[in-house]
């Protein structure tokens, strides 16, 4: 709870992006537990149509899913002037550094790698939507955007 | 007829004075008989020795009848005018009956004559056509054709090669210095050969003041010349040279003269044109046997070094009167390898002088010259000037080789694989007839069979050389190209050329960078430096059959050449990337099953959150299913390094396919997604089958899950069993996505997944389907897909009925 600024009048929107089903219940669970609203697509079409038309706070989104993929996603959200400033942290599997250098590039405002500590996911949401919506995204992505690992787990 | 005018001579005096003696007898003979008598004198006189004999015992009968016979006797006086005409008569008379015999006495010689012309032209037609080299023909002409032309010299000029000199090659009756400087001249010269031969016309000159008048150019001829003719040699309506007769006397040319000069010349073309032909055919032949021996002697022996002086040697002396072979050295020098002459002391001889006077690679001409241009030099005629040139100043050798006297020359480089070896040099001296394109085309066809032999020889020994290293090459996997200092492939080992997909024969002797598909980028990448070492480097490469093929390269530079060690890495790399590719895959997943339950424990964890009996629930089985899809990854990875390492053991026990497959399917109705029908048609006399009856539910698991899986927008996965001859036959037909054919094949490959494209993104370790394809076929069974895209697929699995 005490991850969300008092200064928000209005509860975050975020949304969810993933064919696993499993993934998309336990970002449900322990985002609501922190107040936060979550929507859910099972694939890169549904997350495309939602986030326009939901214009959500943030997009969890993962890379692999069937019909669009993540990275298709990402990049139409950010030739999209409807929804360019949405932060979209990715959520996936794929580990290559490769990978992670993609999606800064992409723009990523943070990188979650599956297994990941879903009681963490809420603070780092709440961080990133925070300091966006003071206009300090291109900052953060410059000091190096949030990053849940596996390690992270630890903590 | 010489003795019969002597005769006549005797007749002319004895006769009609054996007559007058008649005066003494007693019973002397009447005027009348006298006269009679006479006249018998005069045409034995006249008959005997001409005319001339006949007048003169006309004169002394008229008088003996005169005087003798004629009244009064013993006075000359006739006693009246009768008597006086009587003795004219006789006069006029006798004088008519020597000259009726001086004419039948002409008659006769002339026909004498001509007879003799005959049989002098028959002569020489029986000489011409016996003769078989150009010297006799001309010999015929100038000895008995003299002698039927009545001549007292004769020349025969003929046209050379060219049609543009006249060269006279015979000549007799002369005096020995008349051709001094006239041996050869000009066609175009304003002389009378070149003016019968130029015209087609023969020209016959009575005295030579009227010759001298038509030709300025012969008044300097002097000599006891008179008359002139001079014919062209006519064959099939083409002068081929002229033939000149020279006269004792003045001669005035009448039409049978003419016409039997005519005639002679004719002849003699005729034989000269036989004999040239016969002479051309026996060249020919000459050439056919000497290359014929040559390619023999050629081919006896791989020790090239004898095989070129022995060459050399058989080239002498019908080919030429000296006979030489220079080679290029190691080092790049010529050396003469072989000189050739009849005489061997001249052969040794002239060694000694190369010896003397090694050929300067720099000069321009000779060997050093058509070795350097790889191009024949052809001297048809050997000037002085040439030897000055060819002596550069040296006085000694200009001298040595003006007494040689060379006459004719051609030097024909040696060709192998475009590369000059040496040079064969053939000369003729004055001897021997100069050479002739045709020598010049049969020199450089022997000199190509000695190249070639010489190179075949070369690269024997070569081989030979090695031979040992070759046939240890044969075996080895690695690929070794070696290529010369030019780039060429001198060996290429079998392996080499499966790795870059040539052919042996096809490329040895060729660039590589011409013959071998995707040479460049290995001359590129890993070419040495001279006498260093390259790489090894790995390159992909585009070869000659359009493969593309990854290598590893080396090369080595010993100097001569350049040697590559090759290695295909192909498979290698593929597995490589195959296996990252299983690594990332695995690996996500993992991920996913693991990220589901620890992210479920971490949040039924929570101290913050109190969960209602549902919401743990949920996450309790999912914690529960995703552990059991991670259980079933690990052991597909684990099931597949079993089957790699051969080491799965598998019941052969007996069992009921159609209970096995229901059972698959009432576990998989468990938990089967909304929008799927299982379903099974089981026929009803479907036997036991033998195999692993755990490992088959692992396949038919496997492929229910799949055809699931691939049936995202939902539909009916049916399962049918009926009995296919020896085997059960288990189908399991989805109406999904589908699989392209030429995807068929290898969908069952280890690790292999269709383009995430055509998936749209279904997830998988690309295991399960080589996993069954093993097991099934490890149970002495069976599977197979057919499929469409967009029609769904069915997989089929035969297993074999128990005994």
């Amino acid at each position: 709870m005490s991850a969300i600024p008092e200064t928000y009048e209005s509860p975050l929107r975020v949304l969810v992006a993933d064919d696993e089903q499993p993934i998309r219940l336990l970002c449900q669970v322990n985002l609501a537990v922190a107040g936060i609203e979550v929507l859910q697509a099972a694939d890169g079409e549904e997350a495309l149509a939602l986030a326009r038309s939901e214009a959500p706070d943030l997009v969890l989104l993962d890379l692999m899913m069937p019909n669009v993929d993540g990275w298709t996603v990402a990049e139409e959200l950010a030739a999209d002037g409807g929804t360019r400033d949405i932060p979209i942290v990715f959520l996936t599997a794929r580990a290559t550094t490769n990978d992670s250098r993609r999606a800064e590039k992409l723009g990523a405002l943070g990188y979650v790698l599956k297994p990941f500590d879903p009681v963490r996911l809420a603070p780092l949401v709440a961080g990133v939507v925070s300091r966006c919506s003071r206009g300090e995204a291109d900052e953060l992505r410059r000091e190096r955007p949030p990053e849940l690992w596996p390690a992270d787990l630890e903590g | 007829m010489r003795s019969s005018t002597a005769l006549g001579w005797a007749a002319a005096f004895l006769a009609p004075a054996l007559i007058s003696s008649l005066d003494a007898l007693s019973n002397r003979p009447s005027y009348q008989l006298a006269g009679f008598l006479y006249l018998l004198a005069v045409s034995l006189a006249a008959y005997l020795g001409g005319f001339a004999a006949g007048l003169v015992a006309t004169v002394l009968a008229t008088l003996g009848l005169d005087y003798f016979f004629t009244p009064p006797r013993h006075d000359f006086i006739p006693a009246n005018g009768d008597q006086a005409a009587g003795v004219g008569l006789f006069f006029v008379v006798a004088i008519l009956i020597s000259q009726l015999f001086e004419r039948r006495r002409q008659v006769q010689q002339q026909a004498e004559a001509a007879t003799a012309r005959a049989n002098r032209l028959q002569a020489v037609t029986a000489r011409l056509a016996e003769a078989v080299t150009p010297q006799q023909v001309l010999d015929a002409i100038v000895t008995q054709g003299v002698e039927a032309a009545e001549a007292r010299a004769g020349a025969i000029g003929l046209l050379t090669a060219d049609g543009e000199t006249i060269e006279i090659v015979a000549q007799r009756g002369h005096e020995q210095n008349i051709f001094v400087g006239w041996e050869s001249f000009p066609l175009a010269s304003e002389t009378p050969m070149g003016k019968a031969i130029r015209e087609d016309t023969p020209f016959f000159f009575s005295t030579s003041a009227e010759r001298n008048a038509s030709f300025q150019t012969m008044a300097g001829v002097d000599g006891p010349s008179h008359a002139l003719a001079i014919l062209p040699l006519v064959v099939e309506g083409r002068a081929i040279g002229a033939i000149a007769f020279t006269f004792p006397t003045e001669i005035e040319f009448d039409a049978e003269r003419r016409a039997l000069k005519a005639t002679l010349a004719q002849q003699a073309a005729q034989a000269i044109d036989r004999v040239r032909l016969y002479e051309a055919e026996r060249a020919l032949r000459q050439r056919m046997t000497f290359l014929a021996d040559a390619s023999e002697l050629l081919g006896s022996s791989l020790d090239y070094e004898t095989t070129l002086a022995q060459l050399a040697r058989l080239a002498v002396p019908e080919m030429a009167t000296w006979c030489s072979v220079d080679m290029i050295g190691p080092d790049g020098s010529i050396q003469r390898l072989a000189v050739a002459h009849e005489d061997p002391e001249r052969a040794a001889w002239a060694e000694r002088l190369g010896e003397e006077y090694p050929p300067d690679p720099a000069q321009a001409m000779g060997v050093p010259n058509v070795i350097r241009t790889m191009t024949a030099e052809f001297v048809p005629e050997i000037t002085d000037d040439l030897l000055v040139e060819a002596a550069q100043g040296d006085e000694r050798l200009l001298e040595i080789v003006r007494e040689l006297g060379l006459r004719s020359a051609i030097t024909v480089p040696l060709i192998a694989r475009g590369r000059a070896l040496g040079a064969l040099s053939l000369i003729r001296d004055d001897t021997s007839p100069r050479y002739t394109e045709l020598d010049l085309d049969l020199a450089a066809e022997l000199a190509r069979r000695a190249a070639s032999a010489v190179d075949n020889a070369g690269l024997y020994r070569e081989a030979e050389r090695r031979g040992d290293a070759s046939r240890a090459l044969a075996h080895v996997d690695d690929g070794v190209v070696l290529l010369d200092e030019h780039g060429a492939v001198v060996s290429i080992n079998p392996a080499a050329a499966r790795i870059l997909a040539v052919n042996e024969a096809a490329v040895v002797g060729e660039t590589a960078l011409g013959s071998i598909g995707g040479w460049s980028e290995i001359e590129d990448n890993s070419r040495p430096e001279q006498g260093g070492t390259r790489g090894p480097v790995t390159l992909p490469l585009v070869l000659s059959d359009g493969s593309e093929r990854w290598v590893s390269v080396s090369g080595v530079d010993f100097g001569d050449g350049t040697v590559y060690a090759l290695r295909d890495v192909t498979e290698e790399r593929l597995l490589e990337r195959t296996r990252s590719d299983f690594v990332a895959t695995a690996s996500h997943e993992l991920r996913t099953p693991l990220a589901a339950v620890l992210g479920a424990v971490k949040t039924l964890r929570r101290d913050d959150v109190s969960f209602d009996r549902d919401q743990r629930d949920t996450l309790m089985d999912m914690i529960d299913r995703e552990a059991e899809r991670l259980s079933g990854i690990v052991g597909q990875i684990l099931l597949t390094g079993q089957l790699d390492a051969g080491r799965l053991p598998l019941e052969h026990e007996r069992f009921d396919p159609v209970a096995l497959t229901k059972s698959v399917v009432d576990s998989a109705e468990l938990h089967l997604p909304s929008g799927i029908e299982l379903r099974v048609q089981a026929a009803d006399d479907v036997p036991a089958v033998a195999g692993d009856e755990n490992q088959l539910r692992q396949v038919i698991s496997n492929l229910v899950d799949n055809a699931i899986k691939y049936s995202p927008q939902g539909g009916d996965v049916e399962l049918r069993l009926h009995r296919n001859g020896q085997f059960a036959r288990i189908e399991v037909a989805d109406s999904g996505l589908g699989i392209p054919l030429d995807e068929h094949h290898r969908i069952f490959e280890k690790f292999y997944r269709l383009d995430p494209a055509l998936t749209r993104g279904v997830n998988g370790t690309g295991l399960g389907l080589y996993i069954s394809k093993e097991l099934v076929e490890r149970m002495n069974g069976r599977i197979s897909v057919d499929s469409e895209p967009g029609r769904g697929s069915t997989f089929v699995v035969e297993v074999p009925l128990a005994v």
